[in-house]
């Protein structure tokens, strides 16, 4: 009996040794391994073996089928290697299983920007109604009742003295009159003005306003900190420049100019071949405001800045039409 | 505002071209928006004669003309009725820009081909005034004078070598509304004196005084009223250079006395009025308001009511004028006019403004006096007017000017301190470059300290009331570019920043969980406006009936881009929305902000497939249990255990099958499925599932602030168990009851199966939980284990009339 599994175990090596492929080994594991196979009849065998022998012929035949699984195993584990992947089922260039992928809106992630830049250089967020009094958006900010300024703005009024704000800087005036100086804010929401929809202007639209008011902040201070902001956002080798212009509740004011990044001041479609780009208003906070927040205007000084979201962001990403930003066509939103 | 470069010139010596100039104006604040090179207009055409006209073959109404053009003869097709042989005319060579296309509604410009006209070649463009920009008659060509000189470029014809300035004028700015005005602003360009043509008039020994005379009865509002009386006027055209003057900026030529006046009004920024003095009643002037109700035909020909605010120039009986905005019909110059009174008048600038906004009547006198116009204009204007007159109609100016101005005061003088100026500026400008700089404008000096100098202000700037205005104008003059830029910013964290920071971390989780951010108007239809079923907040004076009510949901704007993409076949969507709705709490008419609720809120919406379409996902369509999911899995991050949700029947006209969300104990919002009638409003054919939450109810519960919890150091143990319920008992009841009996130790709750069906028997259902019991301080046995169970199996079937089902470990 010890001949014989000794016997077996060898045809099994040898057999296994000349097995190249699936047929062979199928064939080897049904010669030796299977139900009716050459080492289930062994033990079919060891019924027959007088009791004395059994425990020692046993422990011979179980370590020989352990040892004919292991060396199969084996075998089939190299055969298999030896195929490469491509024998395998699972097929590595089918597609993943896709995940949704989630995008913030292009409005957000300018004001986003924006409002870390300005929070770098130590301005903190604060927020106002969209719905305001003619005296916030107006009359504090030094738009007088009957000035032509008012025309700067078309509004849309709820009452007499109610209004949708028409720019964040009536947040200046909240801001101011909850707190003394130094106030350095940046106020970013939604406005409103009255105008036709089209490609160029939208019933709303969003605007980040920037105040700060110290002890001899300056006109020369306005200019590095707006300089500051376009060398980050709008790239370091941009140049600027700054020209008077009029709003009621800065003196004195300021439209802030870049060059066109995209023909760098060549003159292109986006500048519309001027080579410059106007980017933002600004200046410094006109002495009349100060005082409607009951601040000492020979004490403060300060300056403020705005600009309009929407316009910034069609400049930087190309959108043509601002309503796009608005429709919310998903093959749009997903582009950001 | 239009501004020719040659007219500026007579009255400052320029050597600048007109694009440097441009430049240097910009850099003012004076903003030009266009430059109008009119030789560059007219490059392409020339002078031509017509020297043969024939019948086109092919077409009765065209006809065939040759035009020699100097240099070649053109065969050039013509549709005009009024082209003859001998005719001098203007033509478009091929290649030309048309200025106005009299074909397009709008005018539009266009670029002359050369052409086939009903099969004959064309090889230029006869053009009629109309095409050339030079006037408005469209029904021929335009015939020059016989002395034009064939093969002459035509912008030499026309002596048109000007270029027109288009500058924007802001609203502080009424003295930059006249070339006078721009002239005194050019001194700070050019340092050299900007003047006035002196006026050579001959009065005739006839005073006017004893023809006219003027009451001011509201001297608030008419500060001054100037006039002359003309006689002998013949009315006629205008000649030639005052027409092209006109037409250069933008001004119909009508005939000469009117042209007088527009002359005088670009000139010198003074409206002025002819009246047809025949048709004064009594010859007299009387300047007062008119009466509440009463009614007025304006020159337009339309009759106005009018209020006892608007001021009207009156005659002996009658209203003939609204002060500052336009003339009366009834005392209108016409060709049978031949005694003109002359009005030069200056209007307090808010009367007009009310006025104008009352008739809701806005003209460029209007405009001029609500910005102000210099009350020292009057006199020089009226006698401007009167010597062209005479030059231009042989009118005789009677003796004398009638000047009535009442409030005389002194003139302006504003102080400025020379160390304040450069604290505003942050410079350290000397006052002698200071003063210089103001004197280049007309200001100037009149007392003067060590510190500080008080300027004179020309009657012309209403804009410089106050030290500020005059430290901006330094600033103007000295050059912004000239100002330092500094690099240095005092940055200041001595306090906490505050930054808008839960809105913010709400995006990037719901990016992160694979949301696309969209951003939707506030001002939406009437009726989406009204379908959250709150009282909506209506805008007084929309631009639109698409945008003139407050949103009081973000749902219908959501379902309005779902509609959009849907039409774009793009129907599985995944989108939020942080964005403010407004409600009315009060009443409009108490003039208050307390009238109104503004409030933050976020919308999530899942709509179609969950997911892309892939071989290996079965491509189910999103429902109810999805949104609940996304919205706790929000919830647990942001408000932790703090949120619970309520069964809610009928609570919303937009939203059906709902769930009330609670956060802290109060109301936070709506999950459900969108109304099937309102997603049909939108022609919505895919369910939509929205959450829509207040986000101050979010904040409420939410903190940065995190401490650790120790990690468990023994280890947990698992129960599987499954009740048999009625079919109608909600699952958050057994889920209440397993958590009530479970106490402290029950650390998960899974519900891992759901079977209703034939084992179990009609109307009942087997929910199988597990759960997973996590001792802090000890291992558990299973005898407590057990006891633990036991509890909770005996708990669930009381409250819960359960049996249970199967219990596994």
């Amino acid at each position: 009996m010890t001949e014989k599994i000794d016997n077996i175990r060898q045809q099994l090596t040898q057999q296994l040794a000349g097995v190249s492929g699936q047929a062979e080994l199928e064939e080897a594991r049904i010669r030796f391994l299977a139900r009716n196979g050459l080492i289930a009849q062994l033990f079919d065998e060891l019924r027959s073996i007088p009791p004395g022998e059994k425990p020692a012929i046993g422990k011979l035949l179980n370590a020989l089928k352990s040892d004919a699984q292991q060396m199969y195993d084996e075998k089939k584990a190299s055969l298999e290697q030896a195929a490469g992947p491509h024998a395998r089922l699972l097929d590595l260039t089918l597609p993943g299983r896709p995940r949704p992928l989630g995008t913030k809106h292009p409005l957000t992630q300018t004001m986003d920007e924006i409002r870390g830049i300005f929070a770098s250089m130590g301005f903190s967020v604060a927020l106002g109604p969209e719905i305001e009094s003619d005296y916030n958006n107006f009359e504090a900010l030094n738009f007088a009742k009957d000035h032509p300024a008012r025309d700067m703005q078309d509004t849309f009024f709820i009452s007499r003295d109610v209004l949708l704000r028409t720019h964040t800087s009536p947040v200046q005036i909240r801001t101011m009159k909850r707190q003394r100086p130094p106030v350095r804010e940046i106020m970013p929401g939604r406005v409103y003005r009255n105008e036709a929809i089209n490609a160029r202007s939208l019933v709303s639209f969003y605007q980040i306003e920037g105040l700060y008011v110290d002890r001899s902040v300056t006109f020369s201070d306005l200019k590095g900190t707006l300089a500051a902001f376009a060398h980050q956002f709008y790239g370091k080798d941009v140049r600027f420049k700054f020209r008077p212009t009029f709003f009621p509740f800065t003196e004195p004011s300021a439209d802030m100019y870049i060059s066109c990044f995209l023909c760098k001041g060549e003159g292109c479609r986006m500048c519309k071949f001027a080579g410059w780009l106007e980017v933002l208003g600004s200046g410094m906070v006109h002495p009349h405001v100060l005082k409607n927040v009951g601040y000492d205007a020979e004490k403060y000084t300060g300056f403020a800045f705005g600009m309009g979201i929407e316009r910034v962001a069609s400049l930087r990403y190309g959108v043509d039409d601002l309503r796009l930003f608005y429709e919310n066509d998903v093959r749009f939103l997903r582009q950001f | 505002m239009k501004i020719s470069y040659h007219w500026l010139k007579e009255y400052i010596p320029i050597s600048l071209k007109p694009a440097q100039l441009a430049e240097r104006f910009s850099m003012l604040g004076l903003e030009v928006e266009g430059l109008e090179d009119l030789a560059a207009k007219y490059e392409k055409f020339v002078v031509g004669k017509v020297v043969e006209r024939l019948k086109h073959p092919n077409a009765d109404k065209l006809t065939l003309c040759k035009v020699d053009i100097g240099r070649e003869v053109l065969q050039i097709v013509c549709g005009a009725p009024n082209v003859a042989p001998g005719q001098k005319v203007a033509v478009a060579l091929v290649g030309a820009t048309i200025p106005r296309d009299q074909h397009d509604p709008e005018g539009k410009p266009f670029v002359l081909g050369r052409a086939k006209i009903r099969g004959i070649e064309s090889n230029g463009m006869i053009c009629s005034e109309y095409e050339l920009g030079l006037g408005e008659d469209t029904q021929g060509i335009m015939v020059l004078d016989q002395s034009a000189v064939v093969g002459v470029a035509f912008a030499r014809h026309l002596g048109a070598s000007d270029v027109i300035f288009d500058l924007e004028i802001t609203a502080n700015r009424g003295d930059w509304l006249s070339h006078i005005g721009i002239a005194r602003e050019a001194q700070a360009i050019v340092k050299k004196k900007a003047t006035l043509p002196k006026i050579r008039l001959h009065e005739s020994s006839v005073p006017a005084a004893k023809h006219a005379t003027i009451k001011i009865l509201d001297p608030q509002k008419c500060r001054r009223y100037s006039c002359r009386v003309l006689r002998n006027v013949s009315i006629g055209p205008s000649p030639r250079w005052l027409q092209e003057r006109l037409t250069a900026v933008g001004i119909r030529p009508i005939n000469n006395v009117v042209d007088a006046t527009n002359y005088v009004l670009m000139e010198t920024g003074q409206p002025l009025h002819a009246f047809d003095y025949d048709t004064l009643a009594g010859h007299t002037i009387v300047v007062q308001c008119a009466k509440d109700g009463e009614k007025f035909t304006t020159l337009d020909g339309k009759e106005r009511v009018l209020s006892s605010e608007i001021l009207m120039i009156c005659d002996g009986e009658k209203r003939v004028a609204v002060a500052g905005v336009m003339g009366g019909a009834n005392t209108e110059i016409s060709d049978r006019t031949t005694t003109v009174l002359l009005e030069s008048a200056n209007f307090e600038p808010s009367a007009v403004r009310r006025a104008s906004k009352f008739l809701g009547l806005s003209t460029d006198a209007s405009q001029r006096f609500e910005r102000g116009v210099d009350v020292g204009m009057t006199v020089y204007a009226v006698n401007r007017v009167a010597q062209l007159l005479q030059e231009l109609a042989g009118a005789e100016v009677l003796k004398g000017i009638i000047d009535v101005y009442p409030r005389k005061g002194r003139a302006k003088s504003v102080r400025m301190r020379i160390p304040r100026a450069n604290t505003v500026l942050g410079t350290s400008i000397s006052k002698q470059d200071m003063v210089s700089c103001l004197k280049r404008l007309d200001i100037r000096p009149v007392r003067q300290t060590k510190d500080a100098v008080t300027f004179a202000i020309p009657s012309c700037r209403y804009d410089l009331a106050e030290e500020i205005d005059l430290i901006e104008e330094v600033a103007r003059i000295y050059g912004y570019d000239k100002i330092q830029t500094k690099t240095r910013t005092t940055v200041d964290f001595s306090k906490p920043l505050a930054l808008e920071v839960l809105p913010d971390l709400l995006r990037s989780y719901l990016v992160g969980a694979g949301y696309n951010e969209m951003l939707t108007y506030s001002l939406q239809d009437r009726v989406s406006g009204h379908l959250g079923g709150e009282a909506a907040i209506e805008v007084l004076n929309p631009v639109s009936i698409e945008a003139s009510v407050l949103r009081t949901s973000l749902i219908p704007g959501a379902l309005k881009v779902i509609q959009n993409n849907q039409s774009h076949g793009q129907k599985d969507l995944r989108l939020f929305e942080i964005g403010n709705v407004f409600r009315l709490t009060g009443s409009t008419s108490d003039e208050s902000l307390e009238a109104y609720n503004e409030e933050e809120r976020l919308i999530i919406l899942l709509s179609g497939a969950i997911a892309s379409t892939h071989f290996s996902t079965s491509g189910r369509t999103v429902d109810f249990l999805d949104i609940k999911g996304e919205a706790e899995a929000l919830l647990a991050k942001f408000c932790l255990d703090k949120y619970r949700f309520i069964s809610y029947d009928n609570a919303s006209a937009l939203i059906e099958s709902a769930l009330a969300v609670e956060i802290n104990g109060s109301y936070a919002g709506l999950l459900g499925k969108v109304t099937k009638s309102i997603a049909e409003k939108f022609d919505i054919d895919n369910d939509v599932f929205v959450v829509e939450l207040r986000t101050s109810a979010i904040q409420s519960s939410w903190s940065a602030e995190r401490k650790l919890k120790p990690l468990p150091r023994f280890p947990s143990v698992r129960r599987d168990l499954a009740f048999i319920v009625d079919s109608t008992t909600p699952s958050q009841a057994v889920e209440g009851a397993i958590r009530e009996a479970g106490g402290a130790l029950l650390s998960g709750l899974v519900l891992f199966d759901l079977y209703a069906g034939e084992q179990i028997g009609g109307g009942k259902k087997s929910l199988a939980y597990a759960l997973e019991f996590q001792p802090r301080d000890r291992t558990l046995t299973d005898g407590e284990v057990e006891e633990i169970v036991g509890g909770i199996v005996r708990h669930v079937g009381a409250t819960c009339r359960a049996v249970l089902r199967s219990l596994s470990t």
